[in-house]
């Protein structure tokens, strides 16, 4: 759960031996000119963590590269210890559920479950196929056909796949999509229970409100970055607290520099040749106060610009932290 | 909304204007579709991959045409009549068909198209008989254009001045004819096969696989009938009977049709008519 | 073999509509023979037509195509790959699960109906050949077009073109292009064990043959394992 800067590619400690950390090292993964991941280093220990960020951000490229599915342009991805990439071996303490809803919908749901046990060369597959799918609370179904599941339902099916080896390490990618509220409990419950258990456990979401009621720690993407790591609720604070740097041209700017130092909502003003640069803490409040207080002074604005809204900033600026 | 006691939520008036001005009418929407359907069928408006088939198709025959006609202007007979240019180049004209066929109508359905051509004021009937037309119309340009090309040819170099040229002329247009059955024909087969999927690949597939399945079947029957089977037998494969149709109607097709000229013609207007309803009954179907 | 594999691709493969597109070419072929012997004709007059042309040119191919590209390209497709790749098994294990249920399917749907026909015919040997033809040619063409469907994303159109512009066109002007068309070894094979007139003269030697078939197999195999192993989830959303 700590993110180096590119410079330092130190592999934690916990990642020798331990079966069940993820680790990746300043991996990227690119497609011709697009690059999907930039430089992410992260450790993903026993416990559930959310990887969060916007659509498009990388999340599902990441999760795939973590599952061997996808090969990193740059970098190394360890499942503990071992690669994931070109290693069957790796899915025995391994568990993957994707984001696309594919489930071959002319098997019953026992048939399905029994046959990902059968596959996993698991000694006894039908026990462990009834377990994993009284752990869903799928039982009920499970001799009638995928075709007539709803589509929680589907989504309980392939998540029962996916666990009836018991891995170590469980990846799925946008669990909650789709689903109703109550649905989204119960995956949560099971998520918690099985984290309990020490496994690992990493899921995918661009909802906020998903990756807080489920986990404290997280790991943010954006653009193929990683933007944040650690604990939600920090950075949380982190975000809607930083200040903001306006470049603003006027009639008088030394005047109109003075007037802003007294304004709550600012932080801080540096007069330079080309304007005031001001740093605002509160961004709605500065930005429905500057006519007000330029108004009032009889200042003419003739520019007023955020500067720092660039991803870059925002990123070192949480990084940083 | 239901209504508070203070208006707590409200409808901006920001302008929206409803079209009240001049709709064109159905003949614009026709001739829009089938312009639009003539243009997919060549590539025109997409990428350069999908330009590649059916232009290379068409330069294929051209150049063809081409070589034929210099071959043709050395030698006192023309290689081949403008019949036998139908005859000779259908199956390219059959693997035009195939490609183009589902690029114009399978992909529609692919991408879910339909409901929303249809929730316009789009007949059905309307949207089906377009596609038809823009297909058959791109078939008949592959057909036609190496015998345009052969009679220019032929026209430059004919040996008795205007009367040459003109009897030419003649037999380009009976040429021309015969292309338009040979478009017809070949449209009549290929829209409703490609109808019933929306891959691509499946519909080009069952098309081609139409024409290779018969293609034995006409020459089986051939050879084991005596007299009536075997003149019977290129009823079964799409470019025989066109073959039986030309020689029918021309008297040049390359086939022995015997009496049974009018068999061939009356089986090419009944797959006509019948693809062309199937085709009609089947975007008819869709539910909008 | 992995039998819970080839299990499930057996049902995942006829459980579809798209296993009736193989009916109607065996009937096709059975019902032509009939009517061909109850002409009486000679055998030498239809037969190379409907057992070479028809038989062994169209419908072994094109059966072969739709089964070989469907065993494993349709769980690329919809995605269901997935959930039998997340399992440590070695991926020849796989491979070799999803060739034998191609060629058996294929072989069923092809040289039985050819023997059947064969029988029809008048001819045990004539059976014989053309079966063991077209079992020979459905291994190797199963071998290729596997791989195929995890060369390309379009796995059926490319080997349509193998098919049409490669076996049944090329050949006619390059002769040397026979060398590599599976058609050819299932023909020339048919027609060593038979020795019946119903197939065309052979152009390549048997013993070619049955080499280059075998090296479509094992080529095939191989290339489809190893694109397997290196198989990349892409072009997914988020």
């Amino acid at each position: 759960m700590t993110a180096s800067t590119s410079d330092e590619l130190v592999l934690p400690a916990e990642t020798t031996g331990s079966g069940s950390v993820v680790a990746l090292t300043g991996v990227s993964r690119w497609y011709g000119n697009v690059v999907a991941v930039n430089d992410v280093t992260l450790t993903v220990g026993p416990g559930v963590t959310g990887l969060l960020g916007p659509n498009g951000a990388g999340k599902t490229t990441l999760l795939h590269m973590m599952a061997g599915f996808l090969d990193p342009s740059q970098g190394t991805v360890l499942v503990g210890g071992r690669p994931s990439w070109r290693n069957p071996d790796v899915y025995a303490t391994l568990g993957l559920v994707t984001e696309r809803e594919s489930v071959p919908s002319y098997l019953t749901g026992w048939q399905f479950v029994h046959a990902s046990a059968k596959l996993h060369r698991l000694a006894d597959p039908a026990a462990a196929a009834r377990a994993a799918l009284a752990t869903v609370e799928l039982g009920d179904a499970q001799h009638r056909r995928i075709a007539t599941y709803s589509k929680g339902m589907r989504q309980r099916a392939r998540v029962a796949a996916a666990l009836v080896h018991e891995p170590a390490v469980l990846l799925l990618d946008e669990p909650f999509n789709g689903m109703d509220p109550r649905q989204r409990m119960h995956m949560m419950d099971l998520l918690h229970r099985m984290a309990g258990e020490g496994r690992t456990i990493l899921f995918s979401s661009h909802i906020l409100e998903e990756v807080e009621q489920l986990s404290g720690t997280v790991q943010v993407m954006v653009a193929g970055r990683l933007a944040a790591s650690g604990d939600y609720r920090h950075i949380r604070r982190l975000m809607t607290n930083r200040p903001h740097v306006f470049a603003i041209q006027s009639s008088n700017d030394r005047r109109l520099a003075s007037v802003l130092m007294t304004d709550e909502s600012v932080s801080g003003v540096e007069l330079g040749a080309n304007g005031l640069q001001v740093r605002a803490n509160d961004f709605g409040a500065f930005t429905r106060g500057i006519a007000k207080i330029a108004r009032t002074e009889g200042i003419r604005l003739t520019g007023v610009t955020p500067s720092d809204e660039a991803l870059e900033n925002v990123f070192s600026y949480l990084v940083a932290q | 909304m239901p209504e508070h006691g203070d208006a707590s939520g409200v409808i901006h008036d920001i302008g929206y204007q409803r079209y009240d001005g001049p709709r064109l009418g159905r003949r614009y929407m026709a001739r829009s579709l089938y312009v639009h359907g003539l243009r997919t069928a060549f590539g025109f408006g997409r990428s350069a991959r999908t330009k590649i088939l059916p232009v290379g198709l068409f330069a294929v025959v051209c150049v063809a045409a081409l070589v034929l006609v210099v071959i043709s202007t050395q030698l006192p007979q023309p290689v081949l009549s403008y019949i036998g240019i139908a005859t000779t180049f259908a199956t390219v004209a059959a693997l035009f068909v195939a490609i183009v066929g589902p690029e114009l109508v399978s992909r529609d359905l692919r991408n879910n198209l339909l409901p929303l051509y249809f929730s316009r004021p789009v007949t059905r009937t309307d949207y089906a008989l377009t596609k038809l037309a823009a297909l058959a119309t791109a078939v008949f340009a592959v057909f036609a254009a190496p015998m345009l090309i052969m009679f220019l040819g032929l026209a430059l170099s004919a040996p008795h001045g205007i009367g040459g040229v003109l009897d030419e002329a003649g037999k380009f247009l009976v040429g021309l004819l015969a292309a338009a059955i040979g478009a017809v024909l070949f449209t009549a087969i290929a829209v409703p096969l490609a109808a019933l999927t929306g891959r691509r690949v499946f519909a080009t597939g069952m098309i081609i696989a139409l024409f290779l399945l018969t293609a034995p079947i006409t020459a089986v029957l051939g050879a084991i009938g005596s007299g009536s089977l075997a003149q019977l037998a290129g009823l079964v494969n799409p470019v025989s009977l066109l073959s039986g149709v030309y020689m029918w109607l021309f008297g040049d097709g390359g086939v022995d049709v015997g009496a049974y000229g009018p068999v061939y013609g009356l089986v090419v207007l009944a797959v006509a008519a019948a693809g062309i309803s199937l085709s009609i009954l089947r975007f008819r179907r869709v539910r909008a | 073999m992995n039998l819970t594999i080839a299990g499930m691709s057996l049902r995942a493969l006829l459980g579809r509509r798209r296993a009736l597109l193989l009916l109607p070419m065996p009937v096709l072929l059975i019902g032509l023979t009939l009517i061909a012997r109850l002409t009486g004709a000679g055998i030498g007059d239809w037969g190379p037509v409907v057992f070479a042309q028809l038989g062994l040119g169209v419908i072994l191919p094109l059966t072969a195509l739709i089964v070989g590209s469907s065993v494993l390209g349709l769980e690329i497709e919809d995605g269901t790959i997935t959930h039998i790749l997340a399992k440590p098994l070695p991926r020849s294990e796989i491979i070799l699960a999803k060739l034998a249920v191609a060629w058996a399917v294929t072989t069923v749907a092809t040289a039985i109906p050819l023997a059947v026909a064969g029988v029809i015919a008048g001819s045990g040997a004539l059976a014989l050949g053309v079966g063991v033809g077209a079992a020979v040619g459905a291994l190797a063409y199963s071998a290729a077009f596997l791989a195929l469907s995890l060369l390309t994303r379009r796995p059926v159109g490319v080997g349509l073109l193998y098919i049409l512009l490669w076996e049944n066109l090329l050949v006619r002007f390059v002769g040397g292009a026979k060398v590599l068309s599976v058609r050819e070894y299932s023909t020339v094979l048919a027609r060593a064990i038979s020795g019946s007139t119903a197939l065309p003269a052979a152009d390549l030697p048997t013993v070619a043959a049955v080499l280059l078939a075998a090296a479509f197999v094992v080529g095939g195999t191989a290339l489809a394992t190893s694109r397997l192993r290196s198989f990349a989830l892409t072009g997914e959303t988020s």
